[in-house]
């Protein structure tokens, strides 16, 4: 595998709307240019507004570009061929609310050319994947926010993509379900599925990015390995359990006598993110509330 | 594109298909569930509604009478009815798909925008089909009844025993009862629907909401009922018709098709058959109608930013 054909490739992307009435345009997108390889993660961030969303449905052919082209393993995003290798999550999905889940990903799936035996399978497959076998016979218009996301999840993967584009994936989903969703990614990426999302959720992208571009006022303002990018190369830090107070001392006078300088001694805190979990631990996995009632049937 | 085929590709994987009938089907039949599933097809309880108490107040016409006002009423019922339910119900499509970003989750798949369009129309064309099925069936019951009704009548008058005057009586209600031009007028009523969901669908490509949509539908509606009538005025005006006008009424035919020539519904009331001549023309010209509309949306629809 020397060389591959990019999952996404970007170029000179620039994204102009015209403001109706006023002699004005709005750029959304001002000249970017990125790469996605096969089986990266790939983390676009940035604050509201910056072109995060604009530049994922140019990579999906729904917005045209006003100059500039995306490509999707070679092919152009023009072509709807292209979309063939792609699963798509936009910013807080909505599907058919009249639809159930297993018949939402039953339609995803024939428009997709799947069908029969294979396609009730894959349908199994991706609502236990996304935790959503409890509410496959409910229709969406009862789903709450992050089940409807979930959905979307599933919906994306249906045909077995190469690549998959994530708008926001963890917008409105409790940290329970947020986590399963970074899991989801990570195996994707296991798999060798390609990712690129879009994400104010700092710590999460951190979790589980490879690869992150920062977008301001539709310009990519840093773009690298994560590692590169945020790794302090003059400060190491030291981790101890237990430690008595001596030992602490002794480290202190060390480091004295060292060229080094001691910037900080603390206390680590959980996360609230951990704290949180460990505290709702016991009923987020199966969602029994819902399981133990007779909605199954409904 | 890629002539050979990538072995890091998933072996499911179908190639790409430029144009897929399943695929239309696809959404034709989400389109149908929809439409189903928002309960469009209650009204026609109130058509049901407004033929069978329609039939109970004439008792007292004759029967050829009573079965001309039957037809009358209910194929113009039935011709106003699919085509309400083909403007309203294909007007909603569009702009919910949009204000619901499903649209956007849809065209993500490879799924061309042509094939989009087609499934829609499709999934209304199959419901208006349902529909006017539905509508003929009530319909040609309740005729059916009220012309064994008669005959019965008939029967008890002549005392059991039918006379030449009795059975030649029958063999009138017979014929003014059915005629064999429901068939090809009902098929006309459906083609004309047919025709203004696809001139909706054209119509919410750019439309900016549905009520817009509607309003503009209907009145195209009007004026295409309408213009037959002013045509004959224009061109009995004046014995030299320029070409200018010629040229301009060409026009105008094809913003507003001439809804008058799917009306055939006085002919069959009044017992006349319908020329196959004048079916096949009509039936041609209204598929004609329903290619240029949704070749025309797809000009529209391709080019629009989502
Ligand atoms: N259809 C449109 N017409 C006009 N302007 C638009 C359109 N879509 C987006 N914009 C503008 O483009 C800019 C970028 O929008 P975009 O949705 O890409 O931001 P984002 O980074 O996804 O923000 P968020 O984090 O809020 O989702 C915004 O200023 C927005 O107002
Ligand atoms: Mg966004």
């Amino acid at each position: 595998m020397s060389d591959p054909t990019p999952a996404v490739s970007i170029e000179n992307l620039t994204k102009v709307y015209p403001i109706p009435l006023r002699r004005k345009q709005l750029v959304a997108v001002r000249d970017l240019s990125l790469q996605v390889q096969p089986g990266q993660v790939y983390g676009l961030l940035g604050p509201n507004g910056s072109g995060k969303s604009t530049t994922l449905k140019i990579v999906l052919g729904l917005v045209r570009p006003t100059s500039g082209a995306t490509k999707i393993f070679g092919s152009d995003s023009s072509e709807v061929e292209s979309r063939e290798q792609v699963g798509f999550l936009p910013e807080n999905p909505y599907f058919y609310k009249y639809l159930t889940g297993e018949e939402t990903l039953r339609f995803f799936g024939r428009i997709c050319l799947l069908g029969g035996r294979a396609l009730q399978d894959r349908i199994d497959e991706l609502l236990a994947l996304v935790g959503l076998e409890h509410a496959r016979d409910r229709r969406l218009g009862g789903y709450s926010k992050g089940m409807l996301q979930r959905i979307g999840l599933a919906q994306a993967l249906i045909q077995k993509p190469r690549l998959v584009v994530l708008d926001e994936p963890t917008a409105g989903v409790d940290p329970a379900g947020s986590r399963e969703i970074r899991d989801l990614i990570l195996d994707l990426k296991k798999q060798g599925i390609a990712v690129l999302l879009s994400s104010h959720l700092l710590a999460q992208v951190q979790e589980i990015c490879d690869r992150v571009g920062i977008l301001s006022r539709g310009r990519l303002v840093r773009e690298g390995r994560l590692e590169d990018l945020i790794s302090i190369e003059n400060q190491t830090e030291i981790l101890l359990e237990d430690a008595p107070p001596e030992l602490l001392a002794d480290i202190r006078a060390l480091v004295e006598k060292s060229s080094g300088k001691l910037r900080d001694i603390r206390k680590p805190q959980t996360t609230l993110e951990r704290l949180f979990l460990e505290s709702t631990e016991s009923s987020s996995l199966g969602n029994p509330v819902e399981s133990t009632s007779n909605d199954r049937k409904s | 594109m890629n002539a050979a085929p990538d072995p890091a590709a998933p072996p499911s994987h179908p190639a790409h298909r430029g144009f897929s009938p399943s695929r239309i089907a696809a959404i034709a039949r989400n389109t149908l569930t929809e439409l189903i599933r928002l309960k469009v097809f209650y009204f026609l309880l109130l058509f049901a509604l407004l033929i069978i108490g329609n039939s109970a107040f004439m008792l007292r016409f004759s029967f050829q009478e009573e079965f001309q006002v039957l037809k009358d009423v209910s194929l113009g019922a039935m011709s106003i009815f699919t085509s309400l339910l083909a403007i309203v119900a294909t007007a909603m499509l569009l702009p919910k798909d949009v204000e619901d970003r499903t649209l956007y989750t849809i065209l993500a798949k490879p799924v061309p925008r042509f094939e989009y369009l087609a499934g829609k129309l499709g999934g209304v064309l199959v419901l208006l089909f349902i529909a006017t099925l539905l509508m003929s069936v009530l319909f040609v019951a309740v005729l059916f009844i009220r012309e064994k009704w008669v005959i019965a009548e008939i029967l008890r008058e002549a005392g059991g025993t039918p006379n030449e005057q009795a059975l030649e009586m029958i063999a009138n209600v017979k014929k003014s009862a059915f005629s064999g031009a429901l068939v090809p007028g009902i098929a006309i009523i459906y083609l004309k629907a047919c025709l203004l969901s696809a001139l909706t669908l054209f119509v919410s490509t750019f439309a900016s909401s549905s009520i817009f949509t509607i309003i503009v539908v209907v009145a195209v509606y009007f004026v295409g009922h309408l213009q037959a009538t002013a045509r004959e005025y224009w061109l009995a005006a004046g014995a030299n018709v320029s070409w200018i006008t010629k040229g301009f009424l060409a026009m105008v035919s094809l913003i507003f098709p001439d809804l008058q020539m799917f009306n055939l519904v006085d002919d069959i009331v009044a017992g006349n058959d319908i020329a196959l001549g004048l079916f096949l023309r009509t039936s041609g010209l209204g598929l004609l109608y329903v290619g240029v509309y949704l070749l025309a949306a797809h000009f529209i629809f391709s080019a629009k930013e989502l």
